[in-house]
């Protein structure tokens, strides 16, 4: 496959400050059509604003920044929100409307597609509820569409956040830590999920995840990150935990991160060791 | 699994502690090592001013000279005055039914004007929605405009511009509310959970979809708490709307009084103070059922309108409702009770609305003819100036409002504190006590201050002693609350924890509780002065001391511009109050 040519996602050189803090530093960065990436990293290594200049979320300091063919930092208006529609997101805290029902949550992922505001239910095509329906009950809620969304589990909310982003018809699928705030069981179902739609959908997914398991077991490349920079990009064929580890324990310079990479490497080799 | 994460930068600062200045210190004892205590000049600067207050309240509640031997003596007076008046009397019943129906309908078309007019406001005010500063200082400055401008003096204007009618209570009211109603909306904009209006934004919504779904539905219950709130407000404001021709209720009253039918007066006094009651009972039944459903964080002035909240936990589903056996079946909403409940609820609230706006009879007419009449009434309140009054006069009458105001603050705040913590859960002795200061609190709130100071103008006599007292009284039902409030939202792990050392009751409160809810009693209070002020104002014109008289008598005199100096002398001492008050939240913070 020509990566660069069917290349739907391309940053080049991406640097972004806040004041005197850099979270991105020169980061370069091809995925290709139906590709599922993981962004692996420490918190604060900069993973949420590289995914957030993918969806114009964010604007680069200095670089380019292109997806589905258009420099997103030129967009503006109703030209950025097209491409923002193509782009579905998954945030960590789900980003639910607490007091809107289920079905209504997934309904604004459809509103980029409509004009002006739209209050409550009856605001929407009997059309796009059928289609909202539809997700809903793929992601197994379809029982719950009528009740507020505060009254699910995190699971439950972060599956309708996903039949939100499927609601927008998406190109790519953006998810910023999506089982951070999940318990185990429910994070293997949530990532199991996004798996399944990717396949079916054909989407091309680049996920943030700070678990190195998770993310070794889950997705087909991998992009490590450290204090803004890429440190770290291949296959997951044939990549172990304990060689993703080491390389992390190359750039590591600070005494807790030596520390925190010397135990997650013990850990890793004690699972080697028992597999 | 366990991933120790250190966050990046803090790795490199190490334990840190071994940076100690005081090297040669060492030697000494702890307390010549220990670091002195900081102290801010602005910090000290406001404690100065904040106890300045204090002592001129103290001084101006002297002044005042209210005396516990007078009011036993003038006791006698409203026994003489209660013979006098003979039994209470009441209009016919038909009569009164109207006019009930008049002043709750034009309060609540009022209240609503105000509310539509505050949502563009509020979302140039709220620091995440305004499209720049510029937006939002405007948006604040029309906010505190429309505060400090009283609803009487406005009243009185339109009065002028329009036919007598409800229409200039409406427009006053409407526009006065703005002040306090765009400032809740804004603060409930601005506590929003910003990741639903984000989620709406990254799937490509505009920033109209952004307000309509992202923000409305978070914010609806806390608006409609406000409304309710500052309708309740409105109500009891009407009262003396009444007094500068507003129909309804109020007017009757005055009518009567000023006919010497006592009895009448009295009796329409009564009604009114049941209806404000009723209407605070209804109000925060239906706040409490709104914001039950939803958990929010609430602002210090917010805890005027949200009471408690209850969780509601969800109801578990175990099996599979018929209507969810496909897409295509459950495209129909079912019924639910709930739904059921939320529909009657929804048209019985239109239909208030509109019946309101019929009963308000309003003249329509009136806004094509207002135009025409504007430009001449403007220039009549035009130039400021203080005509046949001495301007040394009016600065000693304004004095005198202040005087009123902050020495009912001052005998406000005590009994406030005491009710205010009874009332708190996480204070009162037993649910018991609670249960008796919080309606205490309630019940104090639905007394009109105008009532309560006709009432006490007749005990004690004309004088500022009245407005004082009517102030200081109507002031513990609102303090008293916003303290409960506050105190029930401190962290209670302090609490816990001062209990866990064997702390009395009273130690917690005083070493947990107190410094926990320090900071939102000052605001509180300064908010509380504030209010008196302007009320100080209005009381005036009822026999209560201070500039309140004069105002009265230049409008009922038509001498305009003379009114338009006395609004102009009140505003600026509001926008003080004001910028003090917003000081010292700040440096208190």
């Amino acid at each position: 496959m020509n990566a660069a040519s069917d290349a739907l996602i391309r940053l080049e050189g991406v640097t972004k400050t806040f004041g005197s803090t850099t979270a991105l530093k020169g980061a370069s960065l091809q995925v290709s059509r139906g590709e599922i990436v993981v962004l692996l990293g420490l918190s604060g290594s900069g993973k949420s604003t590289l995914l957030r200049h993918l969806d114009g979320l964010e604007l680069p300091t200095a670089g380019s920044v292109e997806v589905l063919g258009q420099q997103v930092p030129a967009l503006k208006g109703r030209a950025l929100r097209n491409l923002r529609s193509r782009v579905g997101f998954i945030f960590q805290q789900f980003e639910l409307v607490p007091s809107l029902t289920v079905l209504e949550n997934v309904l604004t992922g459809s509103l980029s597609g409509v004009r002006g505001p739209r209050l409550g239910l009856w605001g929407y095509s009997k059309a796009a509820k059928l289609t909202a329906l539809e997700h809903l009950d793929r992601v197994g809620l379809l029982d719950r569409a009528y009740q507020r969304s505060d009254t699910l589990s995190g699971g439950q909310q972060q599956r309708v956040a996903i039949a939100r982003a499927l609601m927008q018809k998406p190109d790519i699928l953006l998810a910023d830590e999506p089982v951070a705030s999940l318990d185990p069981e429910s994070s293997d179902q949530v990532m199991a999920l996004i798996r399944e739609i990717a396949a079916d959908e054909g989407l091309t997914v680049v996920c943030s995840l700070h678990q190195v398991d998770l993310a070794i077991s889950w997705a087909d490349r991998i992009v490590g990150l450290r204090h803004g920079e890429i440190v770290l990009d291949m296959p997951t064929t044939d990549l172990t935990k304990a060689e993703v580890m080491e390389i992390y324990g190359r750039v590591a310079t600070t005494t807790a991160e030596i520390a925190a990479v010397t135990m997650e490497l013990a850990e890793a080799a004690s699972q080697v060791a028992a597999s | 699994m366990t991933v120790v994460r250190p966050s990046t930068g803090s790795g490199t600062q190490g334990a840190g502690s071994g940076t100690h200045s005081g090297g040669p210190g060492a030697l000494g004892g702890v307390a010549a090592r220990a670091p002195r205590r900081p102290l801010s000049p602005e910090r000290i600067a406001a404690s100065l001013t904040l106890l300045a207050l204090l002592v001129v309240g103290i001084l101006a509640v002297n002044e005042v000279g209210i005396s516990i031997p007078a009011m036993v003596q003038s006791w006698g007076n409203a026994e003489n005055f209660m013979a006098r008046v003979g039994g209470l009397s009441f209009p016919e019943p038909g009569d009164l039914a109207w006019l009930i129906a008049l002043t709750v309908g034009l309060v609540l078309v009022g209240t609503l004007l105000a509310a539509v007019l505050s949502v563009p406001i509020a979302y140039l005010a709220a620091s995440n929605t305004t499209p720049g500063n510029g937006w939002r200082a405007a948006a604040r400055f029309i906010g505190v405009l429309t505060r400090a401008l009283p609803d009487v003096v406005l009243a009185m204007a339109f009065v002028l511009m329009f036919s007598l009618g409800t229409l200039p209570g409406i427009l006053a009211i409407g526009i006065h509310s703005i002040g306090m109603i765009s400032k809740m909306f804004a603060d409930a904009i601005e506590q929003i959970d910003e990741g639903p209006r984000l989620a709406i934004r990254a799937a490509g919504g505009s920033k109209m979809q952004e307000f309509t779904s992202g923000i409305l539905p978070q914010v609806l219950p806390s608006w409609v708490a406000t409304v309710l709130h500052r309708n309740d407000i409105n109500l009891r404001g009407s009262v003396v709307l009444g007094y500068v021709g507003v129909a309804g209720l109020g007017l009757e009253m005055s009518y009567a009084f000023k006919a010497l039918n006592y009895g009448k007066g009295l009796g329409i006094a009564l009604v009114i103070f049941v209806l404000c009651i009723v209407m605070e009972i209804v109000s925060s039944m239906v706040r409490g059922a709104m914001l039950g459903q939803q958990k929010q964080t609430r602002s210090w002035m917010d805890r005027i309108v949200h009471p408690r909240l209850r969780g509601r936990s969800a109801e578990p589903t175990t099996t599979r409702p018929t209507w969810a056996a496909s897409p295509a079946t459950a495209v129909r909403r079912p019924w639910t009770v709930q739904r059921v409940q939320h529909a009657i609820a929804g048209i019985v609230a239109v239909l208030i609305v509109v019946g309101s706006v019929v009963v308000s009879q309003i003249n329509w007419l009136d806004f094509f003819t207002f135009w025409g009449k504007l430009p001449e009434v403007a220039a009549k309140f035009w130039p400021p100036s203080f005509g046949s009054y001495d301007a040394t006069v009016m600065f000693e009458a304004m004095r005198d409002t202040v005087a009123i105001a902050l020495a009912a603050t001052v005998l406000t705040l005590l009994p406030s504190v005491i009710l205010g913590s009874l009332a708190a859960s996480n204070v009162a002795p037993s649910s018991g006590a609670r249960g008796v200061a919080r309606f205490l609190l309630v019940g104090i709130r639905g007394i009109p201050e105008l009532i309560l100071a006709i009432v006490l103008v007749v005990v004690t006599g004309l004088g500022p002693q009245a407005g004082v007292i009517a102030l200081a009284i109507g002031g513990i039902g609102l303090l008293g609350k916003l303290i409960a409030d506050s105190f029930e939202e401190v962290d209670r792990g302090p609490e816990r924890a001062l209990r866990a050392v064997g702390a009395t009751r009273l130690q917690t409160y005083t070493s947990a509780t107190v410094p926990q809810g320090m900071q939102a009693l000052i605001g509180h209070s300064f908010y509380m002065l504030d209010t008196n002020i302007r009320a100080a104002t209005i009381l005036g014109i009822v026999g209560g001391g201070g500039v309140g008289y004069y105002l009265l008598n230049a409008s009922q005199g038509s001498r305009y511009e003379t009114v338009t100096a006395i609004v102009l002398m009140i505003l600026a001492t509001v926008l003080v109050v004001e910028g003090l008050a917003m000081w010292m939240r700040k440096v208190f913070r």
